[in-house]
Formats: C-alpha cells, structure tokens, sequence
C-alpha cells in the first residue's frame, strides 16, 4: 500500500516536470523567430530521439552500438523512396520507415547475438559502413552521391474550425517533431520505469547472472536494438522530409559517434542525460561557428575535458553540484569552528 | 545428523529417477585437454541437503554449472522433477525451479539491494504486455508485489536495512547473503548454492547455517558446493566427494570422515 502511494507520489512529481518541459517547447519557436535558430531547433529533436534511442541500447542494455547512423539513414531513405517512387502517403511511409529501421536494428542484434563488447562495436560499425555504401552505391535507387531533392514536408493538416497546419512553416515542423520527441521520450520511460528496466540492467551489468534468474538476454537484446533503432527511423523520415534533400554522406559512420558522444556526454543509462547531451551538442558547435575552422578544435576539446573530468556525463555533473549545494551550510559551518 | 530420518538411497546405487527431484547420470564435461567431469552420477532426493565437496579444481564447480545450464554436458543425462535438462538453456531451466548462487560474486553492482533481488525476480511478473507502456492497475499490483516479496528476502537474509544501497557498496558478507536473496527471488525449488560461506566469519557463517536449515524446513532441496567442512558436516544429509573431476565417495557425513580415502584426499590434507 504505501509502495503504491510513493509510486504516486513519485509519477506525480514527474508529471509536473513533463509539464514544465512541454510548455518550454511550446514557447521555444517564438523566442527563436529566425529560420537559423528554428533550423537548429529541429535538429535538437531529431538529435534527442537518436540519442534517447542509442542510450536504451547502450545505456540500459549496454549493447555498444556503434551503427546507429545506419538506422537512421535507412529510415530517411525508406520513407521518402517509399513517397517519391510508390506514391505513398507520407504517414504510411512513417510508419513503415520506424518499421523498417527496427526490423534492420533486430537483425544485426540477432546476427551479432555472441558478440559483445568491442566485438558487438565493430560488427555493428560494419553494419553503419555497409548501409552507407549500399546508399552509395545503388544508384538506379537512391541516385548515390547526387542525391534525391524536392522531398516533400509532411502534408498539411486541416482540422474543422481552425487554420490549417502546415509544416512548411518551421514553427509547425518543430511541434511536430517535438512531440514525436517527446512521445518517444515518455515511451522509453515507461518502459525503463517498469521491470524491463531492471531486466535490461541485469543484462548490461552481467548476461551470465541475469541468464541464472531465468532472463532470456538474446531476446531481451534483440527487443532493445529493435526500440531503439526503430525511434532512429523515424527521427530519419522527419529529417528526409524537413530537410528536403537526401545525400547519403548525412548518415556516413561519424554519425554513429556524434551521436554517441551526446549519450556519454549527457549521461549513459539516464533518459534525460542524452537529452542534454543532444541539446549541447547540437547547439555548442554553432555558437562555435565564429571561431570558423578552429570550432572543430575547441568542440573537440569540451568533449574531452568532459569525459576526462565528468564520466557519469552531465547528469553526474548535476548530482554532484547538488550534493555540494546541500552540504554547503555545513561545511561553512566546519570551516567556522577551525 | 540431520540425515537419520530420511532414507537415503544405497550408496553407488544406479540413480532412481522416480525418488529423486534431480538425478544426473554418468556426466562428462571435457575443456580442451582437462577432463572436468568425468563419469559423475548423483541423486538429490526431494527435501534433502546434498553437499559437494572435493578439493580445489576437483570439478565442483563445474559440475554446478553443469546442473544449472551454463555448461552442456558432452556426454551422460539429467533430469530435474521428470524434465531431461540436457540441451536446455540456462534461462529456461530457471522456469522449472532451478536457481543457484556464484562462488565469485556476480551482484548486478550498480543497481540497489533491493533491485537486484527485483530484477532476479523477472519470471514472476503478471503485467499485461500494454501496460509496460501504460502503467495501469495490474502494473501497479505487480509492483507493490514483487517490492513487498523483495524487502521480504532482504529481510529474511537480515539485508532489511541495507534495501537502497548500491550493490556494490555493501560489505563483502553482506554481498553474499544478497546472492542467496536473489536466488531465492526465483521461487526454487532446488537451490544451488557455490561456496556460500567462502570469505564469511563465524558468525556470519553461522547465520548462513541457520537460513539454510529453514529453507529445507520449508521444502526447498538444496546443492551446496562447499569447502568449509565444519557447515557441510552440520547440514548435509549426503556428501559426494569428487576428486581430479571424478566420483571418489558418496555417503552421508560420517561416512565420509570415516572415509580412508576421502581423508587421503581432502581432509587428510586440510588438517
């Protein structure tokens, strides 16, 4: 009884907080009123769900996964040949492309099933290589380096009574893919909150013993892969379709470590530390831009010092800062009576 | 001896599949050029308490995981409750009620005490597939079960207190004690045990003692593979004692220190 009371109590502190982050968003376009600014937005979300994506597998199944790029990719380019060459309509396509991506991520978890650690790594980098030259090289497909341009924004949305949405408009692109953000964030956290996610640490912290307590992990590995790469799918339809060309170098291997890099440097096996994480390093290398070709370095740089100086991430960060703050009064306090 | 009310089956006898809960026949187990296990036969029957013993490296172990599915035999048969475990995987054998404990600690380090024992309790969830994405009445049902039987074992292991601790942060002993909480989280109904007093002190071991005597009071059969001869005389109603990977004596615990043999082998050396 009282464990159901604290559960409550619990999910309505995080209620709350969901709250205060959807009224962000919400304001977010009518601070940034310039396309620049919105562009960036955009790319925040799309960075949030490979990043929240990627940490479910890495984070909580512990899987290093180093081909998330390749999901991605392979839901930009499903979506839109699926549009540009059947005719089909763009939610089918969606909805195809999530598909898609997570059957893709549970085939490599099923082929890569005895491997882990730098093994599971390279084979899944394999994989980012093999999808990127496949995009290449298909050319009578996907037209190779040349390209697929005039792809189409999601159509517009006409509901009775009030003006149609159309996602030309960078504001209404930024709520739409914000909230698929968003779904997919609460998503992930349900499923983390619930013992799946005490099962998928097992299986990151020790397969040998999660298997004595009768936790089967090839499935357990294959169910994260196909989560995680599936939300990879879709953040790429949403890409194809805001950006509105397709060049397969805009899911080349360095992708995979990009994104990466906003996992570790938000918080590995947090929901909320990749999100930081992707929001930083989204932002930070065009605040950079002034510097011109120095800003790689200096990017370079704050990555290092933060995995140096903050291996739990940002979130680790916080909870360190927090910790200070609340023994403040007493340190001083010892401090006085030296 | 604990062992005088309970019929024991004649030693070197062919296994009885019918009397025994676990019966394993002539198995073999072979790493490259070491022969583990050789020809190694044994009958746990229900409700009893059947030590392994045997010096270092004389496939105590390895036999343990063999039983408990890490390992397939290359060759001989065993069979749990009526169910042939051979070629069965490790996660499945845990379905039919098998658990077991690590002689090397293998706790899930960071999450809590109380997590561990959750998440070793994985096969008793009832929750609607749906409502892993939409917490709903049953979720909530389960929960607060599985939460209350989990602060239930840490209770009964004497870890109550020590409920949100990172695993990893408690003492060593304490770490044992979880183990055998986690392995108890499956509902078993042949518990293995791996050297459950290694690193332990006298009191602590006597209060391994004391939680296995009421397990078995409670119906539970136990393997325990142990090298602390002091507990496996005081619990064990049988005591198979291995040597080089191979069956060198079977009896109960008196046999066994009567044993010339075995006191060549084992304790002769110990003392």
């Amino acid at each position: 009884m009282s464990s159901g009371l604290a559960l409550a109590g619990a999910s309505g502190n995080r209620r709350w907080w969901f709250f205060v982050a959807a009224v962000v968003v919400a304001a977010l376009p009518l601070v940034f009123q310039d396309s620049y600014w919105r562009t960036n937005l955009i790319v925040c979300a799309l960075n949030i769900m490979l990043a929240i994506g990627l940490d479910f597998i890495l984070g909580y199944a512990g899987q290093l996964n180093l081909g998330h790029s390749a999901f991605y990719g392979i839901g930009a380019y499903a979506s839109t040949l699926l549009i540009m060459k059947l005719g089909v309509p763009f939610w089918m396509a969606f909805v195809c492309a999530v598909v898609l991506a997570g059957a893709a991520g549970m085939a490599l978890s099923i082929f890569a099933v005895r491997l882990r650690g730098h093994y599971l790594a390279i084979a899944s980098l394999g994989f980012a290589v093999i999808v990127h030259q496949v995009l290449l090289n298909w050319i009578s497909l996907t037209q190779g380096p040349l390209g697929i341009y005039a792809i189409k924004p999601p159509p517009d949305i006409a509901l009775p009574g009030l003006p149609v949405i159309s996602f030309g408009n960078t504001a209404n692109m930024f709520y739409l893919v914000a909230a698929f953000a968003f779904l997919f964030y609460l998503l992930l956290d349900q499923l983390v909150r619930s013992p799946i996610g005490e099962t998928l640490t097992a299986i990151r912290e020790d397969e040998i013993s999660a298997a004595s307590f009768g936790i089967n992990c090839t499935a357990w590995k294959v169910f994260a892969f196909g989560v995680g790469s599936a939300i990879a799918g879709a953040a790429g339809a949403f890409y194809a379709s805001f950006v509105g060309t397709l060049v397969p170098d805009a899911f080349i291997i360095t992708e995979s470590f990009t994104i990466l890099a906003m996992v570790i440097v938000g918080g590995m096996g947090t929901l909320i530390g990749p999100v930081w994480g992707a929001i930083l390093l989204t932002v930070l290398p065009e605040l950079l831009r002034g510097f011109g070709d120095l800003r790689l370095v200096l990017y370079g740089a704050a990555l290092t010092l933060v995995v140096l100086f903050m291996p739990g991430g940002i979130v680790q960060a916080v909870q360190i800062l927090r910790a200070r703050i609340g023994r403040l009064p007493t340190a001083t306090k010892a401090g006085t009576r030296q | 001896m604990t062992a005088s009310g309970r019929p024991a089956p004649a030693v070197q006898a062919r296994p009885d599949a019918t009397a025994a809960l676990f019966y394993g026949e002539g198995l073999h187990k072979r790493f490259g050029g070491v022969q583990a296990v050789r020809d190694i036969s044994l009958n746990v029957p229900h409700g009893s308490v059947f030590a392994i013993i045997g010096p270092n490296g004389a496939g105590k172990s390895t036999l343990l995981n063999l039983m408990s599915g890490l390992y397939q035999p290359d060759a001989g048969r065993m069979v749990f409750d009526g169910v042939d475990l051979v070629g069965l995987s490790a996660h499945k054998r845990v379905r039919l009620g098998l658990a077991r404990t690590f002689q090397k600690l293998r706790l899930f380090k960071q999450l809590s005490a109380l997590g561990n024992v959750v998440a070793a309790s994985h096969i008793h969830h009832d929750i609607p597939a749906w409502q892993y994405v939409v917490h709903a009445a049953a979720f909530g049902r389960d929960h607060a079960r599985c939460r209350a039987e989990a602060i239930k074992l840490l209770g009964f292991v004497g870890l109550e207190g020590r409920a949100s601790v990172q695993a990893a942060s408690l003492a060593y002993g304490e770490q044992r004690m979880l183990e055998l909480a986690r392995a108890l989280a499956t509902s078993p109904r042949l518990l293995m045990l791996d050297e459950p007093a290694a690193g332990l002190n006298a009191a602590e071991v006597e209060r391994l003692l004391e939680r296995i005597r009421l397990l078995r009071e409670g119906g539970m059969t136990i393997i325990v593979v142990e090298h602390n001869m002091d507990l496996v005389m005081k619990i064990s109603d049988r005591v198979l004692v291995m040597d080089y990977g191979q069956h060198l004596f079977e009896g109960t615990p008196a046999e066994v220190q009567a044993n010339p043999s075995v006191i060549a082998a084992y304790l002769g050396a110990m003392t």
